[in-house]
């Protein structure tokens, strides 16, 4: 019954415009969510690799309950599925080569599910980079904390990653600029502080970022040699 | 975790390095200055007892396959300390994967610097130990009108940057820039020599890398340029490439890196001589074949105290450590985990060897942003 419906493809906009109108689920109290006003996990597309026994078919059901669009996956595939918010998985032995992306450049939050006695393996957890593990048969309340706190830790991560990748553009713009002002202290015999200026006005009146007026002129610069 | 007790296991490690595709010229030396290193080391009877085992996978030139296979040393082979890469395009392949993963990358190639991460040791040479004496060297010896040839990608193209801005802080002119794709074919350079000889410049600066380079330097032989007048000056160029290419068509060209074979002293001649007994007298050593060398060499002493393999005690431990490598004594920067090294600047003679035009006083302190200097040049 929980495969009929067809997975949600990757709603990453959808995502990340519920975000800011429901408060973070982290920071709720620790009573089951979905007593409350809003279901955090609405529409969060999961896909859930684990056999279709009863403590699977449980784990699905509470996804189901709380608003999310859980996605029944068996047996494992080579790769696990790309396109959902969560990747609910089994931790088999070779789970890490199943995993589609490279670890620290993951695209879902993943959650790795072991049955209660299993043995600790945080090599083998290290390995998936996984953003949280479940123990099978799960409680509603452990299911809830686990989802939530794997999605805050992997959205937490992109937003770091974002800020690395910003940090090293501006870098770039930096440098794009002193040598844009070095241009025009030549070419206009003007001090630093005015070459600046010009940046600024140039760029305030085409409405472009400093950034970019001063690698049009570097650019330039370069054309002309 | 992963540290030792009293066990005579072997101490496992990654390497990377493209022993087929259009980097294999280069790559392979690195390969075999890596296993060099590790057979001496085990020669001497391991570290701590326990002999260095390498893990080695081919990524066949391609960038991807050098993430794919950092994740299978890593996570199949569980391995976290890996020697490898030559193109900043398969360095930073390998980037999230060391950091996530937290393993550890010996990286032994010069790059274009503005990087620093917690998961890396750069042995090889940053612009500030390369680029800035060699712009200065050239515009006395050969003039002020440069122009750049690089090679498409990452590396190329921010040293051109940094080169650029040198060359134009000290009064000179960049008269052409052109890019190659990476695995350039010889009739593609014919065009662009016809440019270069319409430009007239007193330099050319070529940060082509791979296969691409003897054709570069073919190319312009044909066209019969002379190299004592414009030279092609490079950081890439090696005597690997010069063997390649040919010793005519490279003598008297220039290149700037921290190591020439050409270089005297006992510790480079018994690395010479070693490395010559293992490959044969024809094979040449080079800088980024060195920096592969030297590396394991810094490995073996840093594990020798930590006699961990944990990355955080590794890495912590690396930092600072001395070593007499062949370009002389050498040191981890504590400050950027980049190496401090030696400057020099090297001619291509007929023997396919550099003599050495310019040495710097004493190694280099390494400065991957360009700190130290002035700043239109930190933000070249």
């Amino acid at each position: 019954m929980h495969d009929r419906n067809q997975p949600s493809p990757a709603r990453r906009g959808a995502i990340a415009a519920d975000a800011p109108r429901s408060p973070s689920p982290a920071a709720r109290a620790p009573q089951p969510a979905r007593t409350g006003p809003a279901f955090p996990f609405a529409d969060v597309s999961i896909a859930v690799v684990c056999e279709r026994d009863a403590h699977g078919d449980d784990l699905v059901r509470e996804l189901q309950r709380l608003r999310a669009k859980p996605h029944h996956v068996w047996p494992p595939p080579p790769q696990l599925p790309l396109g959902f918010d969560a990747v609910f998985c089994v931790l088999i032995d070779d789970l890490p080569r199943r995993v589609p992306w490279l670890p620290g450049e993951p695209e879902s939050a993943l959650v790795v599910l072991l049955p209660r006695h299993a043995p600790f393996r945080p090599d083998l957890m290290r390995d998936c980079a996984a953003h949280g593990a479940l123990v099978l048969p799960a409680d509603p309340l452990s299911v809830q904390c686990t989802l939530a706190l794997a999605r805050d830790h992997f959205r937490y991560e992109k937003r770091l990653r974002g800020r690395i990748d910003k940090l090293d553009e501006n870098l770039r713009n930096m440098r794009s600029v002193e040598r844009a002002k070095t241009i025009i202290m030549h070419r206009n015999s003007v001090s630093e502080d005015e070459a600046y200026q010009l940046l600024r006005r140039q760029a305030m009146s085409r409405r472009v970022s400093i950034g970019a007026v001063a690698n049009a002129i570097v650019d330039s610069q370069e054309l002309l040699g | 975790m992963r540290s030792s007790s009293q066990t005579t296991e072997p101490w496992r490690v990654g390497v990377l390095f493209s022993q087929s595709g259009f980097m294999a010229v280069i790559e392979e030396t690195q390969l075999r200055g890596t296993l060099t290193a590790i057979d001496e080391v085990n020669a001497a009877g391991g570290i701590n007892g326990r002999p260095i085992e390498p893990v080695i996978y081919d990524p066949g030139s391609e960038s991807r396959a050098f993430g794919r296979l950092a994740k299978k040393l890593m996570v199949d082979d569980g391995v976290s300390t890996i020697f490898g890469c030559y193109t900043s395009s398969s360095r930073r392949a390998v980037l999230p994967v060391v950091e996530r993963l937290n393993g550890l990358l010996w990286y032994p190639t010069l790059y274009e610097g503005f990087e620093f991460s917690p998961n890396v040791i750069y042995t090889g040479a940053a612009p500030n130990q390369n680029s800035v004496e060699l712009c200065r060297l050239l515009m006395e010896m050969y003039g002020r009108r440069f122009f750049f040839i690089g090679s498409d990608y990452v590396y190329p193209r921010e040293s051109n940057r940094i080169m650029g801005e040198l060359v134009r802080a000290s009064g000179g002119e960049v008269v052409g820039e052109r890019y190659l794709r990476l695995n350039a074919e010889r009739s593609e350079f014919s065009p662009l020599l016809r440019e270069v000889k319409d430009a007239q410049p007193d330099v050319i600066f070529s940060t082509v890398v791979g296969q691409s380079t003897v054709f570069l330097y073919q190319t312009y032989h044909d066209f019969g340029f002379d190299p004592k007048v414009t030279p092609i000056a490079s950081l890439t160029t090696t005597e690997a490439e010069i063997q390649a290419m040919g010793h005519d068509v490279g003598e008297g060209h220039v290149t700037a890196a921290p190591y020439f074979q050409g270089l005297g002293g006992t510790r480079n001649s018994s690395f010479v001589q070693l490395y010559k007994k293992r490959y044969g007298e024809d094979q040449s050593t080079n800088m980024c074949l060195e920096a592969a060398y030297f590396q394991v060499h810094l490995f073996a002493k840093t594990l020798e105290q930590t006699n961990s393999l944990d990355t955080e005690v590794l890495r912590t431990s690396a930092l600072g450590v001395e070593l007499d490598a062949p370009q002389g004594k050498v040191a981890v920067n504590p400050v950027c985990g980049h190496t401090d090294l030696w400057t020099r600047i090297g001619r291509a003679n007929r023997q396919g060897q550099f003599d050495i035009v310019y040495e710097s006083p004493s190694r280099v302190r390494a400065d991957p942003y360009l700190i130290g200097y002035a700043r239109s040049l930190a933000f070249a």
